[in-house]
């Protein structure tokens, strides 16, 4: 399956906003995957649900590229941002809470019990990772933030932690990510 | 703050990864155009990030692709402006049609009238001319029983043709001038019947009276008959110099 054409971020960038199909092909090639495992990392019990966020990032992208903004930041990182948004919304939907109450008891035992130790999860993929490298109580805030999609205050309010705090700890967590990350 | 406090602070991370709050946010997009340090750090984190991210890669469900493009397609087509053209067009082409239709309909209802003015108008020339034809049929028949006399031009005037045709039966005379010299205005053309030697008047025409049938006075006899040029109205006698055609009945050959 060898790729005749291959961009530049920057020739992608317009080809996509010129709504070429190629383009968006070889988006699809290159960075499914990448995406795909995020959307993994926050919808981590229901593999189809996550093929259909997928779509729907996907189309999004198609859909808003137009505002997509170079000076911003890389494709990817909107990309990413663009997951990780729609897997956070579709774990916070009706629909989804709704499919968790009607699961099997094994699978919900299981569930409560590995939410409660925050031990090692099933699919211990891409960043949640590295996540495992950090100090627990910095490591339960970036989950709490990046994989569940609460905000700083909400945070403080659910672990009765000043927000100051929730910040602090929060951007320590991220800079040992990056290092992680080297 | 200087700016290696403001990157080591966690902003960088933060922003990129989606966790910096609207002020912050805009508060580093700001010192972004300001720095392109602060810049070349945020490429930085996001390639690294990307990078890893990619080595993590999930391969997704094989079908989604397929879902994605054909979601695309339909997009693009429920959403472009042909579509809503396509729409346009069709109620624009239903008004037209529907204009056209009643047009049509009052062009049709018109048409219909007309024929049938002039359906009515046909139906009465063809009563006239029915009428016509049987009085034609009528003369026809007694033109049928009728001698025929071919009125041979003189040295006046040898151009002259007309046709006599005489009924014996019931005497009736029918003239058919085919070629007769115009005449001036004060002038008539006069029909002589010869009996025994004397003339007897049968009527006057013009040269006009071309390829009808002229009845003529009626006779009883005729061994020939003669056409004069006459003053207008015509005279008892004939003007014998200006006998103009003759022709002799068969009856006395």
């Amino acid at each position: 399956m060898g790729m005749p054409i291959t961009y530049t971020e920057q020739e992608l960038v317009a080809a996509l906003k010129e709504r070429n199909n190629q383009a968006f092909a070889f988006l699809y090639d290159h960075y499914s995957g990448a995406l795909y495992s995020i959307i993994r990392q926050i919808i981590t019990d229901n593999s189809e649900l996550a093929g259909d966020v997928l779509q729907e990032v996907f189309v999004n992208i198609w859909r808003k590229i137009e505002s997509y903004d170079q000076t911003k930041g890389r494709l990817f990182t909107w990309m990413l941002n663009i997951a990780r948004n729609a897997s956070i919304d579709t774990l916070r939907s009706k629909s989804y809470q709704n499919s968790q109450k009607n699961q099997e008891l094994p699978d919900n035992v299981y569930k409560g019990a590995s939410n409660q130790t925050t031990q090692q999860n099933i699919d211990n993929i891409g960043l949640k990772k590295v996540l495992e490298k950090l100090k627990p109580e910095h490591r339960v805030l970036v989950e709490l933030a990046y994989f569940k999609g609460f905000t700083h205050e909400e945070i403080a309010g659910m672990m009765s932690i000043p927000l100051g705090t929730v910040k602090t700890r929060i951007r320590n967590a991220l800079l040992q990510l990056r290092e992680y990350l080297k | 703050m200087n700016l290696k406090e403001y990157i080591a602070s966690g902003i960088i991370e933060s922003y990129v990864m989606g966790l910096a709050s609207e002020s912050e946010r805009a508060e580093f997009e700001q010192m972004c155009a300001q720095y392109p340090e602060l810049v070349e750090e945020r490429r930085k984190f996001e390639e690294s990030l990307e990078t890893y991210a990619s080595e993590q890669a999930v391969r997704p469900p094989k079908e989604v692709k397929a879902k994605i493009l054909k979601a695309i397609i339909t997009m693009e087509n429920s959403k472009s402006p042909r579509s809503i053209g396509l729409l346009r067009f069709v109620a624009a082409a239903a008004v037209i049609l529907l204009v056209g239709m009643v047009v049509l309909y009052y062009q049709v209802s018109q048409q219909n009238k007309d024929l049938a003015s002039t359906n009515k108008e046909l139906i009465d020339k063809v009563n006239t001319d029915e009428a016509t034809l049987e009085k034609v049929k009528i003369e026809k028949q007694s033109l049928g029983n009728a001698v025929i006399v071919n009125m041979v031009g003189t040295k006046i005037a040898p151009k002259s043709f007309a046709h006599v045709y005489w009924d014996s039966t019931n005497s009736s005379v029918y003239l058919v001038v085919k070629n007769m010299p115009e005449l001036p205005s004060d002038k008539q053309y006069q029909l002589w019947a010869l009996i025994d030697n004397k003339q007897k008047s049968l009527g006057v025409f013009d040269a006009t009276d071309k390829n009808i049938i002229l009845k003529m006075d009626s006779t009883k006899k005729a061994q020939a008959f003669a056409i004069t040029i006459e003053k207008k109205g015509g005279n008892p006698k004939p003007t014998l110099d200006s006998l103009t055609s003759i022709g002799k009945t068969q009856l006395t050959q």
